[in-house]
C-alpha cells in the first residue's frame, strides 16, 4: 500500500514537472504584459515539431533538442510580440486592449493550429527514443527514464529562470515593468522592450517544454488541447502573475491528477484537478503564491 | 453609341438561339463526405479521404455513371473537427448549401449518430464505416451501417480469441478491459463486461475506462501487471492515449496478449513512434482490412498516397463511394430519395463497391445494417498489419504469445 502511494506520488511529480515549465511561460507572460494568451500551446506544439525535425534531419537527442528551441523560439516569440502583440498591449484604454488581445492570442492558436495541419499534414509523428520505454526501478518504484529526464530538464530550466529573474539586472527590469509599469518607466526602464523579452522567453520557455514532452509523447498539430487547460489551470491555481507560483501549480496539477486515482475512477481523473481548483479558489481566491491584488 | 448598344442587345437574344448547343453535358452528382479534417481524429478523415478521391477517380476515368449519361462524381467534404456539435454543423451547411446525391461519414460512431439525424431529416441516404450498434437502432430509413455493430464485435472477437487460445495451450481464464469511454469502445466493452466473459467463464480482473485524453498510464499498466490477465481487451482510439499505454507496457514488461477494438490501432505511424517489435503479435478486430487477392488494389493505393499500407479507414469509404455509384446505377437517378431506395434494395457481391466487406456481399436488412457483416482480425508482424482471421480471407497465418 505504501509503495502504491509512493508510486503515484512518483508519477505524479515527473507529469508535473513538465506542466510545470509550460505553465511558467504562460504565468510570465501575463504577469509582465496581462495578457492571456490562448496560443501559448500552439507555440509548445511548434517546439515539438522543431525537436522532432532536429532528431529526424540532424539525429539531434530530443533532451538536447529541447534546449535548442530556446533560442529560435525566443526570436520567434519577440518578433510575433512587435508585429501583433505588441499593437493590442501597453496603453490604450485597458478593457478594449483586453478584447483585442484575447482576439489577438486566440486568433493565432487558430491559424497555427490549422497552418500546421496543411502543412505538416494531421499524421501524428513521434521520436522514438530508447528511455521511453525504460524505468529506473529504485525498489518496488518504477520511474520512467524518458519522463525524469524530462523533470530534471524542466526544474534546471525553471531554475535558471528563477536566478535570470531575481538575480540580474534584466530580470530586475524585467520584474519592475511587471510590477508597476509607470514607475519603470520613469526609472528609464524600456516598458515596451521587456514585454517582448518577456514574451520571447515565455514561448521559448513552453517550446522547450513541448521538446521534452515530445520524447515520450506523439506530436500532431492538435496536441496542445490537451495540455491548454491545465496550463491556465497551474497558473491560476499558483497565483496569477507569479512564476513560482505557475511551477508549483503545475506540480499540484500533476500531483492531484496522480493521486485522484487512488479514490476516484480514471474516467475522473480530472474532476480532482478541478475540484482542487475550486477549493483553492474558494479558500485563497489570490491563488496559492499570489498577491491579494490579483484575485480572480 | 446608340446603335452599337441595340447591335450588342439584338446579338446577345440571338447567339444563344443560333449556336446548337453542346452535347448536354450530363451534370455532376455531389456526394458529401462529412469527416474529421482538423483536430484530434483528422488524420482518420485523411485517411477517408485518401479511399474516397480513390474511387471517384476510377469512377470518372471510366466514364462516369453511366444511367446518367456520363455524370462524374464529385465531392464535397466538410470538417467534422473533433465534436459532434461541429460535425453536426457540418453536416447541415455540406447538405444544404447545394444538391448532394448522398453522403458518408463520420468515423466516429459519436459524430455519425449526430451526422446521422441530419441527413434523415434532410432525406440523403448516408454510409457510415462506424461501429456503435445505436447508429442503426433509431430506426432511420436513409441511414446504412456496412460494420459489424460492436456488440457482435465483441462476441466475434471474443470467440475467436478464446478458440486461437485453446489452440495454442494458453486458455484464457482473466481478462481486462482498458479504453476510453467513445462511443464503439463502450459498446464493444459493456456486453464482455455484463455478460460474455461471465459465459465463458472468464474472470474479468481489471476494467479502467477514461475520458480521453490520458494524463498517464502507470496506473493503468500497473494494474495490468500485477494481475497478468490472458487477454487485454483495449479500446484507446486517440493516439496519443493508446501510444503512451503500448509504451508503459514495454515498460513495464507485460506479456499479456492485447486484443484491440478498431482501425485506430493499425495506422502506420504506430511504427515510428512505437516501435514494430512493441507492436508484434497486437491484434485487433476490425471491420474491414485488406484480404487475400487485394494486392493490386493495396498497390495502388499505396502508389498514389505513399501510405505503406491500407487500411480499413480508405478501404471501406472506397466501397462506399463504390457502392453510391451502383445505387445510382441501379435508381437512374441522382436524387437522393431513389438513391435511398436503391441502396435498400441493393443485393451486390462483385466489384469494388463490396471489396472492402466481409462477406463481400452488401445487402441491407429493414434496419440500414448489412446483412451476415463479420469483422476481421488483423494482427501486427514486423511492422505491418495483416488479416489473420477468417482463414479464407487472412493475408498471413495468425501468431500468438509465447
Amino acid at each position: 500500500m505504501i509503495a502504491e502511494l509512493v508510486q503515484y506520488v512518483a508519477t505524479g511529480l515527473l507529469v508535473g514537472g513538465v506542466y510545470a515549465l509550460m505553465s511558467i511561460g504562460l504565468g510570465l507572460v501575463f504577469g509582465v504584459m496581462r495578457v492571456v494568451n490562448f496560443a501559448h500551446g500552439d507555440f509548445m506544439m511548434l517546439g515539438m515539431y522543431l525537436t522532432y525535425f532536429y532528431a529526424v534531419s540532424g539525429r539531434v537527442d530530443p533532451l538536447l533538442g529541447a534546449v535548442l528551441t530556446l533560442p529560435p523560439f525566443f526570436l520567434l516569440g519577440v518578433l510575433v510580440h512587435r508585429a501583433v502583440l505588441g499593437r493590442v498591449t501597453g496603453g490604450g484604454d485597458p478593457a478594449r486592449q483586453q478584447d483585442a488581445q484575447l482576439i489577438v492570442t486566440l486568433g493565432l492558436s487558430l491559424i497555427i493550429t490549422n497552418a500546421t495541419t496543411m502543412l505538416l499534414t494531421p499524421t501524428p509523428r513521434g521520436i522514438r527514443t530508447t528511455y521511453a520505454t525504460k524505468a529506473f526501478a529504485l525498489g518496488p518504484i518504477l520511474l520512467n527514464q524518458a519522463r525524469t529526464y524530462a523533470f530534471v530538464m524542466a526544474l534546471v530550466l525553471a531554475a535558471a529562470v528563477y536566478l535570470f529573474l531575481t538575480r540580474t539586472d534584466l530580470g530586475k527590469a524585467l520584474r519592475a515593468a511587471a510590477d508597476d509599469p509607470e514607475a519603470a518607466g520613469y526609472q528609464g526602464i524600456d516598458v515596451r522592450t521587456m514585454h517582448g523579452l518577456a514574451f520571447g522567453t515565455g514561448i521559448a520557455l513552453v517550446a522547450a517544454a513541448g521538446g521534452l514532452l515530445a520524447t515520450y509523447h506523439p506530436i500532431e498539430p492538435n496536441v496542445a488541447v490537451n495540455f491548454i487547460v491545465l496550463m491556465f489551470v497551474a497558473v491560476v491555481l499558483g497565483g496569477l502573475g507569479s512564476i513560482p507560483g505557475a511551477f508549483v501549480g503545475g506540480i499540484v496539477i500533476g500531483l492531484v491528477q496522480s493521486l485522484t486515482l487512488l479514490v476516484l475512477p480514471f474516467q475522473l481523473q480530472n474532476t480532482g484537478v478541478f475540484i482542487a481548483f475550486l477549493l483553492v479558489l474558494y479558500l485563497r481566491p489570490q491563488g496559492l503564491f499570489g498577491r491579494r491584488l490579483r484575485t480572480v | 453609341m446608340r446603335p452599337m448598344l441595340a447591335l450588342l442587345l439584338a446579338l446577345s437574344l440571338v447567339v444563344p438561339a443560333a449556336v446548337p448547343p453542346l452535347a448536354h453535358a450530363a451534370e455532376d452528382v455531389k456526394i458529401a463526405l462529412v469527416a474529421p479534417l482538423s483536430g484530434r481524429w483528422a488524420r482518420q478523415g485523411q485517411l477517408k479521404k485518401m479511399g474516397a478521391e480513390m474511387a471517384i477517380e476510377e469512377i470518372n476515368a471510366q466514364g462516369g455513371i453511366k444511367a446518367l449519361g456520363g455524370a462524374k462524381i464529385v465531392l464535397r467534404e466538410a470538417d467534422a473537427g473533433d465534436s459532434v456539435e461541429k460535425a453536426v454543423s457540418a453536416a447541415q451547411r455540406v447538405l444544404t448549401r447545394e444538391k448532394i446525391s448522398a453522403g458518408i461519414g463520420s468515423w466516429l460512431s459519436s459524430f455519425t449518430l449526430g451526422v446521422t439525424e441530419v441527413a434523415e431529416r434532410l432525406q440523403v441516404p448516408w454510409l457510415s464505416l462506424s461501429y456503435a450498434d445505436s447508429i442503426t437502432e433509431r430506426g432511420f430509413k436513409y441511414t446504412f451501417q456496412t460494420s459489424p455493430v460492436s456488440s457482435l464485435q465483441a462476441e466475434q472477437a471474443l470467440d475467436l480469441v478464446t478458440d486461437l487460445a485453446k489452440k495454442n495451450n494458453r486458455p484464457i481464464k482473466k481478462a481486462a478491459i482498458v479504453g476510453d469511454n467513445t462511443a464503439a469502445t463502450v459498446f464493444f466493452f459493456k456486453p464482455l463486461r455484463e455478460k460474455l466473459l461471465a459465459a465463458k467463464g472468464i474472470e474479468l480482473v481489471v476494467d479502467e475506462v477514461w475520458t480521453p485524453p490520458l494524463a498517464d498510464a502507470t496506473a493503468i499498466v500497473q494494474k495490468l501487471r500485477a494481475t497478468q490477465p490472458d487477454i487485454v481487451f483495449y479500446g484507446a482510439t486517440n493516439f496519443p492515449d493508446s501510444v503512451q499505454v503500448l509504451q508503459k507496457v514495454k515498460e513495464f514488461g507485460v506479456k499479456s496478449p492485447i486484443q484491440g477494438v478498431g482501425a485506430w490501432l493499425v495506422t502506420p505511424e504506430y511504427v515510428s513512434t512505437v516501435g514494430k517489435e512493441t507492436l508484434d503479435n497486437i491484434q485487433t478486430v476490425v471491420a474491414a482490412h485488406p484480404v487475400k487477392g487485394q494486392e493490386a488494389l493495396v498497390k495502388k493505393f499505396v502508389e498514389r498516397t505513399k501510405e505503406p499500407f491500407m487500411t480499413q479507414d480508405p478501404l471501406c469509404t472506397y466501397s462506399h463511394v463504390w457502392l453510391i455509384k451502383e445505387a445510382i446505377e441501379q435508381a437512374k437517378s441522382a436524387d437522393p430519395k431513389a438513391i435511398r431506395d436503391a441502396l435498400a434494395k441493393i443485393d451486390i457481391s462483385s466489384g469494388p463497391a463490396v471489396a472492402a466487406f466481409q462477406p463481400p456481399r452488401v445487402k441491407f436488412d429493414e434496419r440500414g445494417r448489412r446483412i451476415g457483416a463479420t469483422p476481421l482480425i488483423v494482427q501486427w508482424q514486423g511492422g505491418e498489419p495483416f488479416t489473420v482471421v477468417p482463414l479464407a480471407a487472412a493475408t498471413r497465418p495468425v501468431t500468438w504469445h509465447k
